[in-house]
């Protein structure tokens, strides 16, 4: 008890002097600047994400600096990383592209005295200031939780079958840990259904060919399969064209994950039954505001969790579920 | 037995084992798809080849590597490689969608001529990675290695600021019922993919085009001392396989309803290992289309083949790249047994 309470003030006294810091520098400059750093530029979630993030900024009058690398690779965003470290803003905000590997590398921002704000991903254990570990010096984990996303996706495709039948994940590669979060939550959550039976996962390495040809297979094996839960957008997008090319629209169920703007003609005629969406502009205001609290002096809850929206044809004209469709641009 | 007799029969191998060497792959297809259909009959009573179901979705699983593998076979032949054309398909599926969006909502295009525009559209565009490609290893003497690699981020970041980091949506009839519709059963694309062949497979043994090929790859000396135009047949080559990936990515496109830039990224390394199952050698000379033809079908066949007859996923990795390096040990066996004699 004495030990977890001496822990807890080590913990805060470090997160004050972090703020002591930053505070002094946001002083000195005019504006406040924090960085955002996706895991990867090129993806409509982070884009809707930066907008969040933009309109946060906007709010309080802050600075955003937005630089990232174009694809999903530790060895690409640490040199961003160290860039943006070198334009010392006041925080950044980071969905770090490794749990482990990405420690060191931020350590470095914390020790500059740049506050530190993990969105979509984190280090470590996620759990943040605790005073356990080397990585808990984060000051906030704001995301959404993803294996509540395979929970949602598990119910409602479920409902959607009528709570019988054969149904398997079509995912992207083992060991990414929202993907691999979401299709625990959605195997976890169909054990609740007697009726249902989860068949293999397939992987389908982001190739939406693959993952057609993968659906065809286990249609030519399994001719009741009653759905699929694609866990991204090309695991969904390609099921969907194999489900097509094999004349089973309609008579299969796919629950999809993510929405882009085109899912709407997807789920209107049919290809889709549903799509969860998460909310990335959710993540990025909330992660800023969070930064920018934590810089001017306020407390900051250590996790911030957004949440999801069900899709489906029957909602999706609805102003405010189509408002938590991703931006292009 | 006479010393000559000896000699005779070490120079030239009985002629099934050349007849093997020569259809190599294909055996290997057969010998693959007999051993699912043995496994299919012996775990559930079904029938793998006599599906009529199984064979139109391996065949339309194989149609984009294919494409990607066609051109690839030619630079490859040439003792070159093409590394960019992942993303290159990537732009021109983006570029496609794009088109058909713009030409429908512009111009008023009606849908099939909007989705012919689309299909130009997103080949053309590919001329211009295809040139680059060339002139940078024809002229200024890059190795394809480095040249096409530095085009496959260039077509990347390309590929991805027109698509803003989204997928393009398109709505068009006509332009799905290219990706996804049959004629007497046959799905489109197969037809597409096979005519695609025949014309390649044309090219490269029948005209002159194809026979400078395999002279370039064989003794790139040899070739300049005969007076073939070097420089121009490398850059006609990059070009060709720049605008097989252009199609492929139309019509990517067209099946998906919708272009993506990443389309054809996992398919690269499917491509190359088409070509090579296929009996390329990577150091050029020899190399044949149906050779691509059955390499692009034996990674149809074994991806399709190990989820039907449900094999654990992690498995799978292992059987796809085991499969890969037992064909390439087959073929360096066949090499030696044949004495460097190099089949076209």
């Amino acid at each position: 008890m004495e030990r977890r309470s001496v822990l807890k003030l080590m913990g805060a006294t470090a997160a004050l002097a972090g703020a002591g810091l930053a505070s002094g520098r946001a002083a000195a400059a005019d504006k406040v600047t924090i960085a955002l750093i996706p895991g990867l530029t090129a993806d409509g979630f982070y884009v809707t994400m930066h907008h969040g993030a933009e309109a946060a900024a906007k709010a309080v009058g802050a600075e955003l600096l937005y630089q990232g690398a174009a694809e999903w690779n530790v060895s690409l965003q640490v040199p961003v990383l160290d860039a943006i470290i070198a334009k010392k803003p006041a925080a950044i905000l980071i969905a770090p592209t490794d749990k482990v590997q990405l420690i060191k590398p931020l350590k470095k921002a914390f020790d500059a005295g740049i506050a530190v704000v993990c969105v979509d991903t984190f280090i470590g254990s996620g759990v943040f200031q605790t005073g356990a570990g080397d990585a808990d010096f984060p000051i906030s984990y704001v995301a959404s939780d993803n294996v509540l996303g395979g929970r949602m996706a598990a119910r409602a495709l479920a409902k959607a079958i009528g709570e019988k039948g054969k149904v398997y994940v079509s995912n992207v590669k083992p060991g990414v840990s929202t993907t691999d979060q979401r299709e625990e939550g959605f195997k976890d959550e169909m054990k609740k259904y007697a009726g249902i039976t989860v068949m293999e996962t397939q992987f389908n390495d982001d190739d939406a060919n693959k993952a057609a040809a993968q659906v065809q297979a286990v249609i030519g094996r399994t001719p009741d399969l009653a759905g699929v839960f694609g866990a991204n957008l090309f695991s969904a997008g390609g099921t969907a064209n194999g489900v097509k090319q094999a004349g089973m629209l309609g008579k299969i169920k796919l629950a999809g994950f993510d929405a882009p703007e085109s899912i709407v003609a997807q789920l209107k005629d049919g290809t889709f039954e549903l799509t969860i969406a998460q909310h990335p502009a959710e993540i990025g205001y909330f992660g800023f505001m969070a930064a920018y609290a934590h810089v001017t002096g306020n407390p900051v809850p250590t996790a911030i969790g957004t949440g999801f929206s069900v899709m489906t044809k029957d909602n999706i004209d609805d102003p405010n579920v189509s408002k938590y469709l991703y931006k292009s641009s | 037995m006479t010393i000559s007799a000896t000699a005779r029969s070490a120079s030239l191998p009985h002629p099934i084992i050349l007849w093997i060497a020569q259809f190599r792959a294909w055996v290997f297809l057969v010998m693959l798809i007999a051993f699912f259909e043995i496994w299919s009959r012996l775990s559930d009573g079904t029938s793998f080849l006599f599906n009529i179901y199984n064979i139109q979705s391996i065949a339309v699983f194989a149609t984009a590597p294919l494409l990607l593998a066609l051109g690839q076979t030619f630079v490859i032949i040439s003792a070159g490689i093409d590394l960019s054309l992942g993303f290159v398909m990537g732009l021109s599926s983006v570029i496609a969608a794009h088109a058909c969006n713009y030409f429908a909502a512009r111009w008023g295009f009606p849908p099939f001529a909007a989705m012919l525009a689309a299909i130009l559209s997103g080949t053309v565009v590919t001329i211009v990675p295809g040139l680059v490609n060339g002139l940078l290893i024809s002229r200024l003497q890059v190795p394809p290695f480095i040249g096409t690699l530095g085009m496959y981020g260039v077509a990347r970041g390309a590929a991805y600021l027109f698509a803003g980091g989204m997928t393009i949506a398109v709505d068009n009839d006509w332009y799905s019922a290219i990706g996804n519709s049959r004629v007497l059963g046959v799905p489109v694309l197969v037809i597409l993919t096979g005519i695609a062949c025949l014309v390649m497979h044309y090219m490269l043994s029948q005209t002159r085009f194809g026979q400078h090929t395999y002279a370039l790859g064989a003794s790139k000396a040899a070739a300049n001392r005969a007076g073939i135009d070097i420089k121009k047949l490398t850059l006609k080559l990059y070009l060709l396989s720049a605008i097989m990936a252009g199609i492929a990515g139309a019509l990517y496109t067209g099946r998906f309803t919708a272009g993506a830039a990443q389309a054809g990224e996992p398919l690269l390394l499917d491509s190359i290992a088409a070509v090579v199952i296929g009996g390329a050698s990577l150091f050029g000379g020899s190399g044949t289309i149906w050779g691509t033809i059955a390499g692009a079908l034996v990674i149809a066949v074994i991806q399709y083949g190990l989820v039907f007859i449900n094999v654990e996923p992690f498995w799978q990795f292992i059987a796809v790249g085991a499969v890969i390096i037992v064909s390439v040990l087959v073929d360096q066996t066949q090499r030696r047994l044949l004495g460097g004699r190099q089949v076209e």
